[in-house]
């Protein structure tokens, strides 16, 4: 093999982690930094293409068509909407095409500093890179000075006897279907399993979820998981909790699953299945071991809040890095951070006040501590739930189901966490992130004008209820 | 005093002056012994006193550090 080709930095993987961190280094060095940017797969990664942006067009198509059939208001009738499945589909591909050209193709080739190669990336030894193409064949050695490694995740498929043989559908695969599954098992009741679950509902499959857990979205606050399971079994959701699929068989009438549950053995029969158990970080194939890289049990990429690996000069971002939350925001931030780092900036990722969410209707959205996480840790709280049902906003386009629950450190009141289920949680949750992250208590978001009638003055509501009876307050009260 | 060579490549630089600048900023720092920086290539090679500072320190030095346009990053061989 020839010489390794030089570069300042070396990016495996093109997701949000390494659009971030090239585009971060570009801009830190002035277009000069020589960037090569090595991955497989569809330009962007997993956000735009089989993850946020394919999920939320099919969530908001499938709205479309279920929102008219069930109305809010008094006086507005029952609407049936007239839909194509295999159109919905095909505008959702033509969307995600759109989205990866706009946002990613065209965006990189506008760096010239960066040099793109189609390939997988392994290490040979802390320093250089082996590329080679998907059957194995060397493509060309590169070096880097410093090195972001940022390969993201996949689906992890369980290991359920007859699923490989019977077939299934992943996060990764589901948006390829033409056609809409008559009933669909889901295994996995976590933020990817609802939301395709309740997409599907909505468009007019018969859905049923199957979790090994007892509750829903455990990182959530209680009240809120078990809120919103219950709006989902009003819209027609089955639940099987405390479950798993113990085998899979293909019948004459699609495929049959055979569950364990708390009260035994149950069969259920559907057309389709979706795996969303979770995902798994793609560290195997880089041997990271030539590189002096340490992973958890779970092959996730050890760092420091510094985005620092265990070996000088190679940094990791994204999702397969080690942390307790996985999103696509983290991962640009991350990258950012490895990057910024690269050049002495010591900055920090604060997974802490990282929002995240689930883009149901309604949304969960939250950031910060639960108040069972505050309270194991501190041996106290003080926290307050604010019902959907006493602000105006909600009741007058009829959507009350929902609350927002804030924690507070009892010593002074800042904000140590904010858990929302509201129709639009994903935009309101932000002000707890500013809170959260800045230290703000509940004093500042009450003394912050919010406007009325709207989603956020719930917040606003929601601290006020730590020093007022709601009952006994006009909706003027500041 | 143990001497260690720290090679940078060195962002932002367009003309002569902007080496004098970069190698001023350099010199100045405390611990730094001698300074070289090349206009062709981009690079630095520092020689410090490792015992009063650390390599990345360098890369703090003011003249890395906004509002001056110039940024390093550290060659690790």
């Amino acid at each position: 093999m020839s010489e390794p080709e030089k570069f300042d930095l070396v990016i495996i993987g093109r997701g949000a982690a390494a659009f971030s961190g090239a585009i971060k280094a570009s801009e830190l060095s002035n277009g000069e930094m020589t960037i090569a940017m090595v991955g497989t797969g569809p330009i962007g990664g997993t956000c735009v293409n089989v993850g946020c942006v394919p999920s939320k067009y099919l969530l908001e198509a499938s709205h479309a068509v279920f929102k008219p059939g069930n109305p809010r208001i008094a006086g507005v009738d029952r609407a049936k909407v007239n839909f194509s499945f295999p159109e919905v589909m095909k505008g959702l591909r033509s969307y995600v095409t759109h989205a990866r050209e706009t946002k990613y193709v065209r965006v990189i080739e506008g760096y010239k500093n960066v040099e793109l190669f189609t390939g997988l990336g392994k290490f040979v030894d802390r320093k250089t890179v082996k590329v080679s193409d998907t059957n194995g064949k060397d493509i060309g050695l590169i070096t880097g000075s410093n090195i972001l490694i940022a390969t993201g995740s996949r689906p992890s498929v369980p290991k359920i006897d007859g699923l490989r043989e019977t077939g299934y559908l992943t996060s990764d695969s589901i948006w390829g279907i033409n056609e809409l599954p008559e009933s669909v098992a889901i295994i996995g009741g976590g933020a990817i399993g609802l939301e395709i679950g309740q997409a599907l509902l909505h468009f007019g499959s018969r859905v049923t979820v199957i979790e090994a857990l007892d509750s829903l979205l455990p990182q959530t606050e209680p009240e809120i998981g078990a809120a919103l399971k219950e709006i989902l079994e009003r819209e027609g959701m089955k639940f099987h909790l405390r479950a798993r699929v113990a085998s899979v068989t293909r019948t004459d009438r699609g495929k049959s699953l055979e569950l364990i549950t708390h009260k035994g053995k149950e069969t259920i029969e559907v057309k389709e299945i979706i795996v969303a158990t979770g995902r798994v970080p793609n560290t195997d194939y880089l041997d990271l071991g030539k590189a002096a890289v340490t992973t958890d049990s779970k092959g996730l990429i050890i760092t420091s809040d510094k985005m620092e690996t265990s070996a000088p000069g190679i940094y990791a971002a994204g999702d397969c890095v080690s942390k307790r939350i996985f999103l696509e925001t983290l991962a640009a931030r991350e990258g950012v951070i490895a990057v910024s780092n690269m050049f002495a900036e010591n900055l920090r990722i604060d997974y802490n006040s990282t929002a995240w969410a689930v883009f149901t209707s309604p949304q969960v959205a939250g950031v910060g501590m639960t108040e069972n996480e505050f309270s194991r840790k501190n041996g106290s709280c003080s926290c307050r739930t604010f019902s959907l049902d006493n602000l105006t906003k909600a009741s007058i386009i009829g959507e009350t189901e929902g609350l927002i629950k804030i924690t507070v450190d009892p010593r002074d009141n800042r904000v140590v966490g904010m858990h929302i289920l509201a129709p639009n949680a994903t935009d309101i949750i932000t002000e707890g992130a500013y809170a959260v992250r800045n230290g703000f208590t509940i004093d500042d978001i009450i003394s912050t004008s919010h406007i009325f009638p709207s989603f956020s003055e719930g917040v606003k509501l929601a601290a006020q209820s730590f020093i007022r009876d709601m009952s006994k307050m006009s909706c003027c009260v500041e | 005093m143990e001497e260690e060579r720290v090679k940078l490549r060195i962002y932002g630089m367009t003309c002569d002056d902007c080496v004098a600048t970069v190698t001023e900023g350099l010199k100045k720092q405390k611990g730094v012994i001698d300074v070289k920086v090349s206009l062709r290539d981009g690079m630095g090679e520092v020689n410090i006193n490792n015992k009063e500072i650390k390599p990345e320190e360098l890369l703090r030095n003011k003249v890395f550090t906004r509002p001056s346009h110039y940024k390093a990053i550290i060659i690790n061989e």
